[in-house]
């Protein structure tokens, strides 16, 4: 190779692959100190050719480090607990959900429910989807024949699992544990997930259980599983309401659509909810995903309902399932397990600030987990 | 099977020559206690995921540099920078000041910033990378397609002569120089 005959760009390219004899590099050194021009546009070259390699270099290495990471959260053996190898119908369908996952944003989540179809991008329940593993899994899939899904159902202290697929919110019914949220929240079209869990303010976790159920109306009351729990210090200071809350009542939320709780204020816009729902209402109201089974309070401290879905991306309308759908529900309960709802608030007279200082301790984040 | 790379030393060389052996190994030992640090302080799977990979990037790209040493074994290294980004992270978000350290007392002021400084140049790096794929987007065929070939999926000139159909190597790579000098022209227009 003659230094002074040679496309520069090769000069460069083998100088930097280390490819040159010593003579060829002394030849190279002496132009490069000789022509300044020239040193510049070999200086420019070389840094070209170098950031091209490198970029490569790291493309490469980081599509690896995709496929190590899918090859290892694949092999990670399930516990010795309890399992449940699925059958072939559920991996169908989990991939398809997978699929569907994939397409759509990380933190939208279309209901998916039969009698909602149609319209489902009308009315979005605003759940959280946390689409984690899926992406993973469906590779998985197809090369897996079994899927053991662990069901812990020791009664340890144990840590929640580590792939939460939803999040969402829910507030105390009793202090000593019941709790209500959205039926969609630990249900969907997978079915439940293994494991739900309540994180509180203070960012600790309890497991809980499922009590009861009303898909129709979006309402699931839960209770948390330690023995002795209490949200708070005193009994709720928040209370319940049979009654229809009237057209322009303002209205306000606690909920967790991040890892902080928020707060968000409107007013009741429709006696009526999504296609002339009865049970539910209509509110101009910003939420956000993760706000599913918040509590919807009116100024003087009393829940009149439960956030369950909103409107088109674009629009604020949000939808809420009143709080006699929830106290319907707890009627149904055989002796209603002695949960004996707060007959009066404490909070009514109280500026916002306290009360929503008040209600924090009884609104908390639902994280349901699924292997 | 292949035995396990003993020394941290051997384990990041090999892992800068981007051997997988040496990445699952890494992987393999480090990717729970970040994540079990990120879930626990409420992130998702997917986050963790994220961040582990971004931050095993970080430890790649410090493990190409000549003068490349680490003063802390890779666990502290790969635990340290998935915290600078994640704080980094929620700090965009939030647009708020974050503190960058947590109370767990792990790391000394000396550490932090120089973990700080290695994220820094990480995204640096990964800023110039970007600038460099859109120069590369707009260079046209065949070139966009022979220089990706060439240095993403690191084919030999041999493999791309045969694949876009030049009689020989030598031809292959004179188109490849004509491609460079274009995307040198374009690049650095972009940055004027």
């Amino acid at each position: 190779m003659s230094v002074n005959n040679t496309n520069i760009w090769e000069l460069a390219e083998a100088y930097l692959a280390g490819s040159m004899s010593k003579e060829e590099q002394v030849a190279l050194h002496q132009r490069l100190n000789a022509d300044a021009a020239f040193a510049r546009e070999f200086q420019e070259i070389s840094n070209l050719i170098r950031s091209v390699s490198d970029s490569g270099k790291h493309k490469r290495f980081r599509s690896m480090l995709h496929n190590v990471h899918q090859s290892q959260t694949a092999a990670v053996p399930a516990k010795k607990a309890r399992h449940i190898i699925l059958t072939p119908e559920f991996w169908r369908t989990t991939s398809i959900a997978a699929g569907v996952a994939i397409l759509t944003s990380t933190l939208t989540f279309w209901s998916l429910k039969p009698s909602l179809n149609k319209t489902e991008k009308r009315y979005n329940t605003i759940s959280r989807e946390v689409t984690g593993l899926k992406i993973a899994q469906a590779k998985q899939l197809e090369k897996q024949k079994q899927l053991e899904i662990d069901l812990d159902k020791s009664k340890k202290p144990a840590p929640p699992p580590s792939d939460v697929k939803k999040t969402g919110t829910g507030f105390a019914l009793t202090n000593n544990g019941y709790f209500v949220t959205a039926y969609h929240v630990i249900h969907d079209e997978n079915g439940y997930g293994d494991s739900v869990y309540i994180q509180n303010r203070e960012g600790q976790y309890f497991k809980a259980s499922l009590v009861t159920f009303n898909a129709e109306s979006d309402v699931a009351i839960m209770k948390v599983d330690k023995a002795g729990f209490r949200f708070g210090k005193s009994e709720l200071p928040f209370t319940f309401t049979g009654l229809k809350a009237d057209l322009g009542t303002h209205i306000f939320t606690l909920g967790y659509p991040a890892d902080e709780i928020a707060y968000s204020e409107g007013y009741i816009s429709g006696r009526n909810g999504f296609e002339g729902n009865i049970m539910q209402y209509t509110l101009e109201l910003p939420v956000g995903h993760g706000q599913s089974g918040s509590p919807l309070l009116d100024g003087k401290g009393n829940v009149v309902g439960l956030l369950t879905a909103k409107g088109a991306e674009n629009e604020v309308k949000t939808y809420a399932v009143s709080a006699k759908a929830i106290t319907d529900l707890l009627h149904k309960l055989p002796d209603e397990k002695n949960i004996k709802l707060p007959k009066a608030s404490k909070i009514g007279r109280m500026p916002r600030e306290q009360q929503i200082d008040k209600l924090e301790a009884y609104t908390f984040a639902v994280k349901v987990y699924k292997k | 099977m292949q035995s396990p790379l003993n020394t941290e030393q051997q384990l990041l060389a090999a892992l800068a020559d981007g051997q997988r052996v040496a990445t699952e190994q890494i992987y393999r030992q480090n990717y729970h206690i970040v994540s079990g640090w990120l879930i626990k302080n409420g992130g998702s799977s997917t986050d963790a995921a994220d961040l582990f990979q971004e931050a095993m990037v970080v430890l790649f790209g410090k493990a190409q540099e000549e003068d490349f040493r680490l003063t802390c074994s890779i666990g502290t290294y790969l635990f340290a920078i998935s915290k600078h980004l994640w704080y980094k992270k929620l700090q965009r978000q939030s647009r708020e000041p974050v503190a960058l350290h947590d109370n767990t007392g792990d790391e000394d002021e000396d550490g932090g910033l120089a973990y700080e400084d290695d994220v820094n140049a990480h995204t640096e790096r990964e800023t110039h990378y970007e600038q460099l794929d859109a120069a590369l987007e707009q260079i046209g065929e065949p070139c966009r397609s022979l220089l990706k070939a060439y240095y993403h999926k690191d084919k030999s000139m041999q493999e791309i002569a045969a694949e876009f159909g030049y009689t020989n190597p030598d031809n292959a790579k004179t188109q490849k120089y004509k491609c460079l000098a274009r995307l040198r022209k374009i690049f650095y227009a972009g940055l004027e």
